[in-house]
């Protein structure tokens, strides 16, 4: 498989998450908006706890290690 | 609008002044951590700062116990379903990519592509202030009302309405 392909597929995802994003902001939408959908993690008994590791370690891989 | 979208917009929102004065001072951090190099102590130190400063904020600003937000049914009969698929896809190709045979500029995953946009300080500087800003917004969105000490109100069917939700 090329980078090609590879880089396209991740395009195409970045486009589907921008899609998903703005038809949320449509009326009567089906997919939540960002904000909803952040705080259904941030208010989900596990789900935070898992938020806020992936946080942490998203941030220390990126930056630091 | 929805009873949840109207919930969150209830939901706590810094002053104007306060919000522009915090986001200037999450990009100048940011910028900072920018002018360093991973795999040192000042990277260490940059981003260290943050993460311990998320924890301290969670653990003083989260109730202990908490209730998932819950939007009716009728409004939105699967509110979550597209994004769960996408992170799905995400995390997918994301491991494909990882454990493929051949270099990673051939396989390339989130990580290398954004080591990529590190090279760039300023690129890096965008990239840390989205983390930081992140960050921020987990804590609010799971953080307890202005004032009143207790949890949001969950928008979903309360078992009981004598019971106040979040104490022990």
């Amino acid at each position: 498989m090329s980078s090609a392909l590879g880089y396209a597929i991740w395009a195409l995802l970045g486009l589907a998450t921008f899609l998903v994003g703005a038809r949320s902001r449509a009326a009567g939408a089906a997919p939540a908006r960002p904000a909803l959908v952040l705080r259904r993690l941030a208010t989900g008994p596990i789900l935070r706890v898992l938020l806020v590791l992936g946080w942490m370690w998203v941030g220390w891989h990126l930056f630091a290690r | 609008m929805p009873a949840a979208e109207q919930q969150c917009r209830r939901h706590p929102v810094p002053k104007p002044s306060s919000a522009w004065a915090l986001a200037a001072a999450g990009l100048a951090y940011a910028l900072v951590a920018a002018s360093t190099t991973a795999f040192t102590r000042s990277a260490d130190f940059v981003t260290a700062v943050p993460i311990i400063a998320l924890a301290v904020l969670v653990s003083l600003r989260w109730p202990l116990r908490t209730r998932p937000l819950r939007l009716d049914p009728a409004e939105a009969p699967h509110p979550w379903r597209a994004w769960v698929a996408l992170f799905a896809a995400v995390v997918g190709w994301e491991l494909a990519d990882y454990a493929a045979r051949g270099s990673r500029a051939d396989h390339p995953t989130l990580s290398s592509m954004l080591d990529a946009v590190d090279r760039f300080s300023l690129l890096k500087a965008v990239v840390f202030f989205l983390w930081l800003y992140l960050g921020a917004a987990m804590v609010r969105r799971g953080g307890r009302r202005r004032g009143r000490g207790r949890p949001i109100p969950d928008t979903g069917p309360s078992p009981s309405p004598s019971t106040p939700t979040g104490s022990p």
